[in-house]
């Protein structure tokens, strides 16, 4: 099992209300599993995949991942945890303006130590893999969208992590490109990568193995 | 990774150009106003350290009490010194009687040169350690020896060897130069020794010098002494403190207490009130420092409000480093690498502002500061300085920034809260009070300064000359030379005196009066002049009349100054006697002739002293007092009394000064202060106004929705600007709260310092406050204006 989310509340308090922003989330997520969560706007997708993401908090309830108690731990712990095993992908690609797109891709691994000659040879694969060697020392304002956000997969995947969040990844996108990087999902998916993805559209939703709908913060 | 990070900074740098040159040059500025100043209160700290015994150098400092008054001087009586050298040898390594350093003629072969230089004992050359280039260390041992400076020797000498040489000292000594010892640095105390004579030749040139021997009433000279090596200054100060009122009964009365003043205080520390050390030029250098402090704290501030103004533009940064796996501790350290750049390309920008205005600032500030390139200290300092500058900078910025949540940031939903501004309002508020406060003391300092400036000095100092007479040439040639300039056409009147117009060399007690108080102790300012004085400076006679020609009798006759006539107590002087009361060898009596209008001769903050002008009977006098004719101009005048003079004294260089200028050399400390005041201040306002330039602009930027928005519902131009405009000048109205009390308080604690001073008028403090206002206007319209008028369509499209 690679995480495992029960009984999860998040709530907001306003005006003397208590409103909930997740209702009693179960949920258990097996390696190799490509899931795609659903619902309609202000239903918790988001904030579900920021909690696995350990972006956010919750308010009640377990969280494990792969055997660790992610609700016992402290901050910095949780940004070990999930920089060695999880890659972002954003809606709004979300790629540092001021890096070019080798150094955007190389950014994550900075983070993780490795090596000046290690992460030369995994950004260079990278690029390879995604045909963009031509256009590495661009900028990010230089790139359509589409591209822009096979860079964000591409950094999402570099430091070759073990679950993939994808927040409406192809919601910046027409639908040619949405649909180049929902490949790409699929065939990480085919490689053994988990992914869970956040998206409004049926199509796109199709490509997972399993589909969760959310309203109002719960589990449908 | 700290590649990475100097990447992103110098590219964030390059993209925000405007921003990154409000940002590097304001923080450069500052740090340049500081740089400055640390040189210039480190000249002012290392005052005197050429002198390698300086820890153990002192001189002889004397408290008198008259009338409950304490005045303390370096001056002191002859007999002190043998006092010392008899019953206290044992505390000194040296003791050194000294004259005073003043302009003496030397000639040789045709060169005649005034230089100023002085009579010293013979191990002063040992105790002061001067540096000897030729000739021998011991060089005072005969009479008639004289040492000279190597910039003094070249004038003298050019490329011929100066020892041996003979040099006619005032036209009538013969002096064999016996050692020329290397030029003692502008930045010491004796900076202008420029020879020494041995003390024993000094006291065999005039009477009084030999009569001052034994007298402990003439309090005509300086003391320098070098301490044993196993006491402390204290200690000695305790031993000697009582001598002269234990061997002197005629003084006693004055109550007379001796101490060492150490040589490391001489520049700093040499102000007495009330026998009391009370500081001096050191409030001047902590006052800087403070001022340095301030200003880069001001740049300091601006830095780290444009930074955190920005916040929302790199927050979206900080969400996605956080999301692949940035550390809040790596973050910091980024920023602070990122300010630790900023920090550094200030810093050289600092350097070369500092380069290109030394200069300038040796000029203003009459120093002689040298960029310390070889310094370790420098650069070790300079180290210090950057990081303790970008921790300052840049901490504040780092801890905010790496402090915001990533799923807020990357939502989008980071919109600053209510009190997110505080601190940087709190920064703002901080810099205009400073800046307040600084407008207000520079304003302050000027109005004192230029009403000190335009108080009646009682005579008229325009078109005045002295020429100094201090020369044996001079004696029994005045009415010769009277004549003689009078025929010229240049002069109109003329007369002498023993003190120059603008000093009183000479003080006297020893007197009664008919109705003189019982207790009373006297002490009077005594100039010896010649007749027509009071004609030839325009000095304006309240009663009674001046010195007569005719009068035989008028050899024994005065004039007092308005403030004696008040001092002494007779309603009614004109026709009074003043009686030297030595019972031995009287003094003939003073009859007074007349009274004079108080002429400022001394500090111009200070009252007039009591003065009495007494005729010159001997015809020693120091000065001629040349009244030019008004019908030529002074350059005209000057050439034809110079004819005049080298036609009597062809050996004597021609030497002059205007009365004005000396008077005016009299404000030349505070106007240094002042102007140096005036440039700091200018330069913290400008650096305020370019944080809040900046400030105003990101503000307008970040409200660019809003302001499109309220443009499209019908806001006008003016509407918007006063949006933008009120927050600032509310801060600004604030500061000015808080910085005029703090001014007030400071201020008026300068001005006690001064007898003649301005009232403090709340005008000032008014004018200070509309002078922020219009800068801070004027700063914020810029950009609100150009925000207001951008066309709302365009700013709404991009939104």
């Amino acid at each position: 099992m690679l995480l495992q989310l029960s009984h999860i509340f998040k709530w907001v308090n306003s005006g003397g209300q208590r409103i909930f922003l997740l209702k009693d989330i179960n949920l258990n997520v097996a390696e190799g599993e490509f899931i795609s969560v659903m619902g309609p706007s202000g239903s918790g997708k988001s904030t579900l995949l920021n909690v696995i993401g350990m972006l956010d908090t919750f308010d009640e309830g377990t969280y494990d991942f792969l055997d660790t108690s992610v609700h016992n731990l402290r901050e910095k712990h949780r940004a070990n945890l999930y920089k060695e095993y999880i890659g972002f992908v954003f809606q709004s690609y979300h790629l540092l303006d001021e890096l070019t797109v080798k150094e955007n891709l190389e950014m994550p691994l900075l983070y993780k130590k490795h090596r000046s000659s290690e992460r030369k040879a995994l950004v260079a694969d990278m690029l390879d893999r995604f045909n963009m060697v031509a256009k590495k020392d661009l900028f990010p304002a230089q790139l359509s969208g589409g591209q822009q956000q096979l860079v964000g997969v591409a950094r999402a995947l570099i430091a070759s992590p073990k679950l993939i969040l994808a927040d409406e990844p192809t919601g910046n996108l027409n639908s040619e490109q949405g649909e180049e990087i929902m490949e790409q999902f699929k065939q990480l998916n085919n490689e053994g990568v988990t992914i869970i993805q956040v998206t409004h559209s049926e199509k796109n939703a199709a490509y997972g193995k399993r589909i969760i709908k959310l309203l109002d913060g719960r589990m449908v | 990774m700290f590649k990475n990070y100097i990447k992103i900074a110098y590219r964030n740098l390059l993209k925000n150009k405007a921003y990154s040159a409000i940002n590097i040059g304001g923080l450069a500025l500052g740090m340049a106003v500081t740089l400055i100043i640390g040189l210039w209160v480190e000249d002012e700290l290392t005052h005197n350290d050429y002198f390698k015994n300086r820890e153990r150098i002192a001189q002889v400092y004397q408290s008198q009490t008259f009338n409950g008054n304490t005045g303390t001087d370096p001056a002191i009586p002859r007999p002190l010194e043998k006092a010392l050298r008899e019953g206290y040898q044992d505390n000194f390594e040296h003791i050194v009687m000294s004259s005073w350093n003043f302009s003496q003629y030397l000639k040789y072969k045709d060169i005649s040169i005034s230089r100023e230089g002085s009579s010293m004992k013979r191990p002063a050359p040992e105790m002061l350690d001067l540096d000897i280039l030729k000739g021998e260390r011991d060089g005072l041992r005969e009479v008639n020896s004289i040492m000279l400076s190597e910039s003094t020797a070249a004038d003298l000498f050019g490329s011929e060897a100066p020892i041996g040489k003979v040099v006619k000292l005032n036209s009538q000594y013969d002096m064999m130069v016996t050692s020329v010892y290397k030029d003692i640095p502008f930045n010491n105390s004796f900076k202008d020794l420029n020879f020494i004579i041995p003390w024993a030749h000094y006291i065999t040139t005039q009477d009084w010098l030999k009569e001052a021997e034994d007298n402990w009433g003439n309090n005509s000279f300086q003391l320098f002494v070098q301490i044993a090596d196993n006491t402390t200054m204290e200690r000695v100060t305790e031993v000697i403190r009582n001598v002269k009122n234990d061997l002197n009964e005629e003084t006693r009365e004055f109550n007379p207490q001796l101490f060492l003043l150490p040589m490391k205080d001489w520049h700093l520390r040499s102000n007495f009130e009330n026998g009391k050390q009370v500081g001096g030029r050191i409030q001047y250098v902590w006052l800087f420092a403070i001022i340095g402090a301030f200003v880069l704290l001001l740049a300091c501030i601006n830095f780290m409000n444009l930074s955190t103004a920005r916040s929302e533009k790199r927050a979206k940064e900080v969400g996605i480093r956080k999301s692949v796996g940035s550390q809040r501790r790596q973050l910091i350290k980024q920023f602070l690498s990122e300010s630790f750049l900023v920090v550094v390309l200030a810093y050289v920008a600092a350097l070369i502002f500092v380069l290109l205005s030394l200069n300038g600032f040796n000029e203003l500030a009459k120093k002689d500061i040298a960029f310390p390139w070889g310094s370790p200290f420098f650069w070790g300092s300079s180290v210090i300085f950057i990081l303790f500058t970008a921790m300052l900078s840049g901490s504040y910025p780092a801890l905010y920034l790496s402090s915001f949540k990533p799923v807020d940031v990357l939502k989008g939903t980071l919109r600053a809260g209510r009190f997110a501004a505080t601190p940087r309002k709190v920064l703002v508020v901080i810099q205009f009070t400073v800046s307040v406060a600084f407008i207000i003391g520079t304003v302050l300092i000027m109005q004192q300064i230029y009403h000190t400036k335009n108080r009646p000095v009682g005579y008229d100092k325009e078109g005045l000359v002295q020429v100094p007479t201090f020369s044996q040439d001079f004696i029994g040639k005045y009415e010769l030379m009277r004549s003689e300039f009078l025929a010229s056409g240049a002069v109109v009147e003329m007369s002498t005196s023993s003190s120059p117009t603008t000093n009183i060399w000479s003080n006297m007690s020893g007197f009664t009066w008919e109705g003189k108080p019982d207790a009373f102790q006297e002490d009077f300012a005594w100039t010896e002049v010649s007749h027509d004085y009071a004609k030839s400076l325009n000095l304006k006679i309240l009663k009674g009349r001046d010195f007569s020609k005719e009068l035989a009798t008028d050899s024994n006759a005065v004039l007092i100054n308005r403030t004696a006539a008040k001092y002494m107590g007779i309603p009614d002087p004109v026709g009074k006697y003043i009686k030297d009361t030595d019972e031995e060898d009287p003094r003939d009596p003073l009859l007074i002739i007349g009274v004079v209008e108080d002429m400022i001769a001394q500090s111009p903050y200070d009252p007039v002293k009591q003065a009495l002008y007494v005729f010159d009977k001997e015809g020693e006098s120091n000065f001629y007092n040349l009244r030019l004719n008004p019908k030529k101009s002074a350059g005209q005048n000057l050439e034809i009394i110079e004819g005049v003079f080298k036609e009597h004294f062809p050996d004597l260089p021609f030497q002059y000064q205007f009365v004005d200028e000396q008077y005016g050399a009299k404000f030349e400390s505070e106007e240094r202060i002042a102007s140096l005041a005036g440039v700091f201040t200018a330069l913290a306002i400008l650096i305020s106004c370019l944080g809040l330039f900046g400030l105003t602009s990101f503000v307008a930027e970040r409200r660019t929705k809003e302001i499109g928005v309220r443009k499209v519902l019908g806001a006008t131009v003016f509407n918007v600007w006063q949006m933008l405009s009120k927050d600032f000048l509310f801060l600004v109205v604030f500061s000015c709260f808080i910085a005029v009390p703090i001014a007030y308080y400071v201020m008026n604690g300068w001005l006690q310092g001064y007898e003649y001073r301005i009232d403090l008028s709340w005008w000032i403090f008014g004018l200070a406050i509309i002078g922020a206002l219009l800068i801070t206007l004027l700063t914020v319209s810029f950009q609100a204006i150009k925000a207001a008028r951008a066309n709302p369509v365009k700013s709404l499209r991009t939104e």
